[in-house]
């Protein structure tokens, strides 16, 4: 009994990163657009969010590579998960208030493995797996995206160079509501299936599913897909701001250069299973489109700002998961440790959000 | 040791897809600009079978741009 009363607050807490993730994550999806006003702020965030919910639907590979490439299975029980959770959540939320764009993906990994860790030392965790699914395809990604954005757009001005730039800019703003709408298809895709892995594993730890038949049950896809979908919708302006004018300022054609080459490599990486961190990736498409119309158009510094917290997230956010699991632990095994865990994280959200409202910044809009 | 645990084939399936998909279909979709912006500039200037030409080559930019994004999604639901 107890088992099953720890299982749906994992599923609870799972759902609610997935909801922080689409909540953090609708930067990456809509900035590009909303500054080169192909679409409005609110339109571009709702048709993000529908966008979301179908493409959780399209792959279960990265799914797959969550639940079974990181740690070893047998060393996960569901307070490991929810400690690893509570942890990228933390994160989340502690970089969302800074406006820092750091990565969910790598939260959520982060998180799992330093809660496994603490509870079973490194031998229970993947390293190969680690290497081989997470950190050499993030660090390869952002930089196909760079290439791809810049090689696109140098070809586009080829093109279109010596057309009158009125008709070109309406043309290309057309063009990335389909590249947009393709990135945040890629972006349910690849981040939903992060939590629908996480909830299998704590579907296979609390003996639901066997581990060597692993599947996603049917409910785990639909309720992921609207949590990020729902998390999307709602927004974060905060960071938009930042990925969206403060990298570099774009004109049209490297909005769509910039979300097609996010969009191309987020969905490329699915088919395989690698679980991307699509702020990655959309800011190195940005950086490239950037990048190759005027080298010092891009503001490095900012950029610099955000690779450095992409390099923080692995590590603090498993430091996180880490001190969790200590924390729950100290209550002993049962489900008392997660409650009161579980009370503490929802106290400290209403906190940040309250005083995130107090100075919040009224949402941007076209003229 | 560290090339054994890299699967380097889905490595490099990422690479060049991501990079002929993003490029492909950015070229597609400029050529059919191109030829939208001609077509009018044309049907102005009142030479109707260069307009058409031009217009031709938007809607083969389009359709080419269309099947190219929807063939990769499709591969892509198939696999999993």
């Amino acid at each position: 009994m107890s088992g099953d009363i720890l299982l749906v607050i994992v599923v609870g807490t799972a759902l609610a990163f997935d909801f922080t993730n689409g909540f953090h994550d609708t930067a990456n999806v809509v900035a590009t657009s909303i500054s080169t006003r192909a679409i409005g702020p609110k339109q571009a965030v709702a048709f993000a969010s529908l966008l979301n919910f179908i493409g959780a639907f399209i792959s279960l590979k990265v799914a797959t590579t969550i639940a079974k490439g990181f740690v070893d299975t047998s060393a996960v029980t569901t307070t490991v998960v929810f400690c690893g959770l509570v942890g990228a959540i933390a994160w989340n939320v502690i970089t969302w208030y800074f406006g820092l764009p750091s990565s969910s993906s790598h939260a959520l990994i982060g998180g799992l493995v330093g809660s496994v860790v603490a509870a079973s030392g490194w031998s229970a965790v993947n390293g190969g797996g680690i290497l081989d699914n997470l950190i050499v395809p993030a660090i390869i990604a952002p930089i196909i995206a760079f290439v791809a954005a810049g090689g696109s757009i140098l070809l586009v001005y080829r093109i279109v160079g010596r057309l009158r730039p009125g008709p070109v800019s309406r043309g290309f703003r057309l063009g990335e509501l389909a590249s947009g709408g393709l990135l945040a298809l890629s972006h349910g895709t690849n981040d939903a299936q992060k939590t629908m892995g996480v909830i299998t594993l704590a579907l296979i730890a609390n003996g639901n599913i066997s581990g060597s038949s692993f599947h996603v049950p049917d409910w785990v896809v639909v309720t992921s897909a609207t949590a990020i979908s729902l998390g999307t919708f709602t927004g974060g302006w905060r960071i938009i701001k930042t990925l969206g004018t403060r990298i570099i300022s774009m004109d049209p054609a490297q909005g769509f250069a910039a979300q097609g080459a996010g969009a191309a490599v987020i969905l490329a990486a699915s088919s395989v299973g690698y679980p991307l961190s699509t702020t990655h990736v959309i800011s190195g498409g940005i950086m490239g489109a950037g990048a190759a119309k005027r080298f010092s158009a891009v503001r490095w510094g900012v950029a610099g700002n955000i690779v450095t917290a992409w390099i923080m997230t692995l590590p603090a956010a498993a430091l996180l998961g880490g001190m969790v699991y200590g924390v729950t632990t100290l209550f002993g095994n049962g489900v008392a440790g997660p409650i009161v865990v579980t009370i503490v994280l929802l106290a400290g959200l209403a906190a940040t959000f309250a005083r995130r409202l107090q100075h919040a910044q009224p949402a941007p809009t076209t003229p | 040791m560290i090339r054994a645990a890299i699967d380097t084939t889905a490595l490099l399936k990422m690479v060049y897809s991501s990079l002929l998909a993003s490029v492909v279909v950015a070229v597609v979709f400029s050529t059919a600009l191109l030829g939208a912006i001609r077509a009018s500039d044309m049907r102005r200037a009142g030479r109707g079978i260069t307009a058409t030409a031009y217009a031709v080559l938007a809607a083969v930019g389009v359709l080419i741009a269309s099947g190219v994004i929807v063939y990769g999604l499709v591969l892509i639901a198939r696999k999993s």
